[in-house]
């Protein structure tokens, strides 16, 4: 256990070699300091196709963080983020998702006084301005995924509800619908399923493994360890910032002094 | 009385006008601005130079306004940009008393404290509109177009555009929303149909002056669109009729001392904002329940 903190991310080549599709999303060396606190830590990790990659760690690891730099909302102090070869450091967030890197939010971040078609909607618009290009045709087939899309995540009865209006579970899966709504070929999942009940989990677990299997990259922040074993390909593991681990769910959860770290026992 | 009920009638017109204007940046792209009174005045002192040095035809002044106070308007754009919330009324604020001490220094122009008079009538196709009634009619001509344009906007995707700004700028930007670009548009197209306001006030009186354009018209705006419903589409109308009918019906109430009727309009207005606040803070159009704002409710 030691030979993995001390070497972090290298220790386990073999097993991150099993996926070798293409990189989408590379990070390289990336720091981020909050004043005295370094958030990011010389991380590095590849974000490969079709590959399903949880985030897991601490409260306070950098996961978030992590997130938020490769989407713009926060520049790293140092290092790089390439998305298929070119640098998104610097770039605007709408410019990053635009490039097809989407993402949900802890907090979810709804559009609360619109209703759940509206929310799905408005993310499918592609352009700023008054009108969208495509005329009706492009308008009719939007209609016809959003509501498919609503469809598929059990929302159909509740499209002219507000977002405010909808009960947890709901607001959950209306965050699902509108990340779905979108044409990225990454997707960023904050916590997506916390707090749902076990039924809500299990639909949301195979509504991704549906996109997944379409050849969807995603990347998720889950401490649910039902859904990081149900659905993961790749485990990397965050602590104060620095990447400790990065290989396949067995090993990285298995091993007793990253669980120490995770479940807050330093002594093991 | 007819020419009372006339008068009436002109004013809430452009004051409608107003209010849609004003609705379409805070009601819906969470832009609260009390510089409104600003666009206003920039219309109606762009109206009234045109008319005076060029024609009073109504299908060059009116765009002429429309223009300049579009281009202005990027000024109120700059800090809607940058801040949000209480920072973004206190530039707006600063806009507003910038823009009062242009109008009431810039002597050259707008003619100083003393304003500018002799505006000669709108002109339709050689008509010169002098007629109240005919005037109305050309006011209620100028407020529905206001209203339909607002209306088909905010049905369209720049409107969904705008909502989803007003309730997450973070989750719009994840999404691809280029803000920037969507507020300066939003802050634009504001402007200008306030600027059509302005036109058509200039035309109306035949003299303005600064007096028209100061906060507290930006403020009574304000209250309109919040006690109408704001968001909703017919809740600055309702604003504006309900609060420039409040004078007429308290000068009727004989047994109040007609000499206070100010001040008790200012009171009865701040009642009724307190009430509604608390009782129904949608306004009166608006849904009773309370709006909660931005990324909060998650």
């Amino acid at each position: 256990m030691n030979a993995i903190l001390e070497h972090g991310r290298d220790i386990l080549p073999a097993a991150a070699a099993n996926h070798d599709g293409e990189v989408l999303l590379s990070i390289r060396n990336l720091n981020k300091s909050f004043g005295g606190l370094k958030v990011t830590n010389d991380v590095s990790l590849d974000l490969r196709a079709g590959i399903v990659t949880t985030l897991v760690g601490p409260n306070g690891a950098g996961k978030t963080t992590l997130f938020n730099q490769i989407t713009g909302h926060l520049v790293p102090d140092s290092g790089q983020i390439m998305w298929r070869g070119a640098s998104v450091v610097g770039k605007k967030h709408f410019q990053i998702s635009r490039m097809g890197i989407a993402r949900t939010f802890q907090d979810l971040r709804l559009f609360n006084h619109m209703t759940v078609e509206e929310n799905v909607l408005t993310v499918m618009e592609p352009t700023s301005w008054i009108w969208q290009p495509g005329g009706r045709a492009a308008r009719e087939e939007r209609h016809e995924k959003v509501q498919s899309i609503l469809q598929r995540t059990g929302l159909a009865a509740k499209a002219r509800t507000r977002a405010i209006d909808l009960a947890y579970a709901e607001r959950k899966f209306l965050s699902m619908a509108r990340i779905m709504a979108t044409d990225a070929r990454i997707w960023l999942l904050d916590e997506p399923a916390s707090g749902l009940d076990r039924s809500s989990y299990e639909l949301f677990l195979d509504l991704l493994r549906t996109e997944v299997k379409k050849g969807l990259t995603v990347c998720i922040i889950e401490h649910n360890l039902d859904i990081v074993v149900g659905i993961s390909d790749r485990i990397a593991f965050l602590d104060q910032g620095k990447l400790l681990a990065d290989g396949l769910p067995d090993v990285v959860l298995k091993d007793p002094h990253l669980a120490a770290i995770y479940f807050g026992d330093q002594n093991t | 009385m007819l020419a009372y009920i006339l008068n009436l009638a002109t004013l809430i017109c452009i004051n409608a006008v107003l209010a849609i204007t004003l609705n379409f940046i805070m009601g819906y792209a969470g832009i609260f601005s009390i510089a409104h009174a600003i666009f206003f005045g920039v219309g109606a002192y762009t109206a009234a130079y045109v008319a005076l040095h060029a024609s009073a035809s109504i299908f060059l002044v009116i765009p002429v306004a429309m223009l300049v106070a579009g281009a202005l308007s990027l000024v109120l754009a700059l800090p809607a940009l940058r801040v949000r919330g209480e920072y973004f009324v206190a530039a707006s604020l600063g806009l507003q008393v910038l823009g009062v001490t242009v109008f009431s220094e810039w002597k050259s122009v707008t003619g100083g404290l003393g304003g500018m008079i002799g505006i000669p009538p709108a002109d339709i196709f050689g008509f010169a509109v002098t007629d109240p009634v005919q005037f109305l009619l050309l006011a209620i001509c100028c407020l529905i177009p206001v209203l339909l344009i607002t209306s088909v906007l905010l049905r369209s995707s720049f409107g969904r555009n705008l909502k989803a700004i007003r309730d997450s700028e973070s989750a719009a930007h994840a999404f691809g929303k280029n803000v920037a670009i969507i507020k300066t548009m939003s802050v634009v197209i504001s402007a200008m149909l306030a600027a059509v306001a302005g036109a058509l006030y200039a035309f109306y009186m035949g003299f303005i002056n600064v007096e028209s354009f100061m906060l507290d018209t930006s403020v009574l705006l304000m209250a309109m669109v919040i006690i109408g419903g704001t968001g909703t589409l017919l809740g600055p109308i309702v604003g504006t009729v309900l609060l420039m009918l409040l004078p007429g019906i308290f000068s009727y109430m004989t047994f109040l001392p007609q000499t206070e009727i100010g001040s008790i309009q200012q009171i009865a207005y701040g009642l009724a904002m307190v009430l509604l606040m608390i009782y129904r803070p949608g306004g009166i159009v608006g849904s009773g329940k309370p709006r909660i704002t931005k990324e909060k409710a998650a």
